[in-house]
């Protein structure tokens, strides 16, 4: 199991516009039912109804996109979806393919909310628990960040919460068993990023969504992280 | 009884040892549960209808399988709910066929497992294990973006996962998919969000389990079950799965009522209606979503299934 930091830093975006993957062709058919949007396979598409094809939708079209109306396309906006589950209400399920976080509500619901994931996925699955949670958390840098970017470097001692910190107006830091497994759910600074991969690590949402998240959670709460970057189960 | 074990070594802990596996005190039976929901479901509604049809009290202790069979012999269990086959022919060889101390009810409720796909998969084409290796098919199950699906195979401590390996080898499709080891609450969540956004997921399933009351779920067709063509192995081989070969379904599965034979001689009428028993598979798997998925106390699922079945019930203690 792979856990990388999340660089977590506004230079994070043309690193994930770098790694932008190629998206896969599929069938028609099973987009259209996905609705106007589709997180499909690798990369993120947005269906042009005007041209009604297909569009990646990458990092440069995220920030037309949040320029034009300064929110997320309508499938990352926070909104109650059917969601049928035999897991309890309270719990989080984080499908980082498709660019969804679930909060599992009563009678067959959940809170959908838009996230932006790392580039390479979350690098592993399983099941979590939110060990505590921050408002405003201070952000600090990885050593190796640190030592690589200039702009990190002086935020070595920690960087202070507010609007311009990665983290966001929230932190849930993820824990296994007693262990902080160094994964956040957090907010960001950068909110054109939601539906990208982007970063290498953590989960990012809006800080209204994060706000709203951490309003509903208790600590403890179970975290399911899906099956993305699957492959490297391979040869278990 | 591996919790209690922590607990030699002090007399308190051994009462409270002694009180776990003993009858509480004026109870008439019994019955062991498992950790599993339908196990809970049929260990509850046998303990109400046995009050219901008989008048007896039933107590409903949790036990795992070793300890229901040790406690079948020892006389501190009577009946045990759920028995599956083949899982546990070793212990059913050593309990019921060389000591007699056990038997089982002659009436199963028949189980499966194999592969499964939701919806949007079938919709893609993909019906039948052949599909698995056709490429254009398996690339829709892709989510981490390398061009291959994904096909969950199991739980990594499950020796079923293993055996699943064996048949992705066998029938060629572990060329074509990534086969995932995750834990179940990971594939299951993973099902239920494929399902909420209409997206192909193929994965292991068995039954009864409450996926299928959950979402429109269909088993993947594939050649049946033959005996000659399903080489597995010992397990204790580190190579066992290269070594395996299995490009068949799986053989059939079963699960039975067990009771102690003294417990048959003591109460006879009791052990005839446990013969009467038959619950079948989808009821299994409507016990397991109560318990599971609506939450439901298992006593109090038992109390309304047996009002919900009295003249059935009424028929077992009748025959």
């Amino acid at each position: 199991m792979t856990k990388d930091m999340d660089p977590m830093f506004p230079g994070a975006i043309a690193r994930g516009r770098a790694a932008t993957r190629a998206a896969l062709t599929v069938m028609l058919a099973a987009m259209v039912a996905l609705g106007p949007l589709a997180a499909y396979a690798a990369g993120t598409q947005i269906y042009d109804s005007k041209t009604k094809k297909w569009v990646d939708y990458d990092s440069r079209k995220a920030r037309q996109y949040y320029a034009r109306n300064n929110q997320a396309p309508e499938a990352f906006r926070r909104q109650v979806v059917t969601f049928r589950t035999a897991e309890r209400p309270g719990t989080i399920i984080i499908d980082g393919n498709q660019h969804f976080l679930y909060l599992v509500q009563p009678g067959n619901q959940a809170i959908r909310y838009g996230i932006g994931v790392g580039r390479e996925g979350f690098g592993w699955a399983g099941i979590v628990r939110v060990g505590r949670t921050a408002e405003w958390p201070t952000w600090t840098p990885p050593a190796e960040m640190v030592a690589r970017d200039p702009n990190a470097a002086k935020w070595a001692a920690g960087m202070p919460g507010g609007p311009e910190n990665p983290l966001g107006a929230r932190a849930l830091y993820l824990y296994e068993g007693d262990q902080d497994t160094i994964y956040r759910i957090h907010g960001t600074a950068e909110p054109w990023t939601i539906g990208l991969d982007v970063s290498s690590g953590c989960i990012r949402m809006i800080n209204d969504d994060i706000i709203d998240l951490h309003s509903r959670i208790e600590v403890g709460a179970k975290v399911i992280v899906l099956m993305q970057g699957a492959a490297l189960y391979k040869g278990v | 009884m591996k919790k209690a074990s922590s607990f030699y070594g002090t007399a308190g802990a051994l009462v409270l040892l002694m009180a776990a596996t003993t009858p509480a005190l004026g109870a008439d039976l019994v019955i062991a549960m498992p950790n599993w929901p339908s196990g809970q479901a049929a260990a509850n509604i046998l303990k109400v209808a046995v009050a219901k049809e008989f008048g007896l009290e039933a107590e409903v202790q949790e036990r795992g399988t070793l300890n229901a069979f040790v406690g079948l012999e020892d006389g501190s269990v009577d009946i045990n709910p759920e028995v599956w086959r083949p899982n546990l022919d070793d212990l059913i060889r050593r309990y019921v066929d060389e000591k007699g101390a056990v038997v089982l009810t002659g009436r199963g409720t028949a189980a499966w497992q194999g592969l499964c796909a939701t919806e949007a998969a079938a919709k893609l084409g993909i019906k039948d294990i052949a599909d698995l290796s056709d490429t254009t098919k398996t690339a829709a199950l892709d989510t981490d973006g390398d061009g291959r699906g994904e096909v969950w195979i199991g739980a990594p401590t499950w020796v079923s996962t293993g055996i699943e390996r064996v048949r992705a080898n066998s029938y060629g499709y572990a060329e074509n998919v990534s086969l995932v080891e995750a834990e179940e609450d990971v594939a299951m969540a993973a099902v239920d969000a494929a399902v909420a956004t209409d997206r192909p997921m193929v994965f292991y399933c068995y039954t009864p389990h409450h996926v299928f009351e959950l979402h429109e779920i269909t088993r993947l067709t594939e050649p049946a079950y033959d005996a000659a063509k399903w080489k597995i192995a010992p397990a204790d081989d580190p190579l066992w799965v290269s070594k395996s070969s299995a490009p068949v379904a799986w053989g059939p599965a079963e699960f039975y009522i067990a009771y102690s034979t003294g417990f048959a001689q003591k109460r006879p009428a009791v052990a005839k209606f446990l013969e009467q028993v038959d619950f079948s598979t989808e009821e299994v798997t409507q016990m397991t979503y109560a318990l599971q998925v609506e939450r439901k106390a298992p006593l109090a699922y038992a109390e309304e299934w047996v009002k919900n079945h009295e003249a059935r019930v009424d028929g077992w203690a009748s025959q």
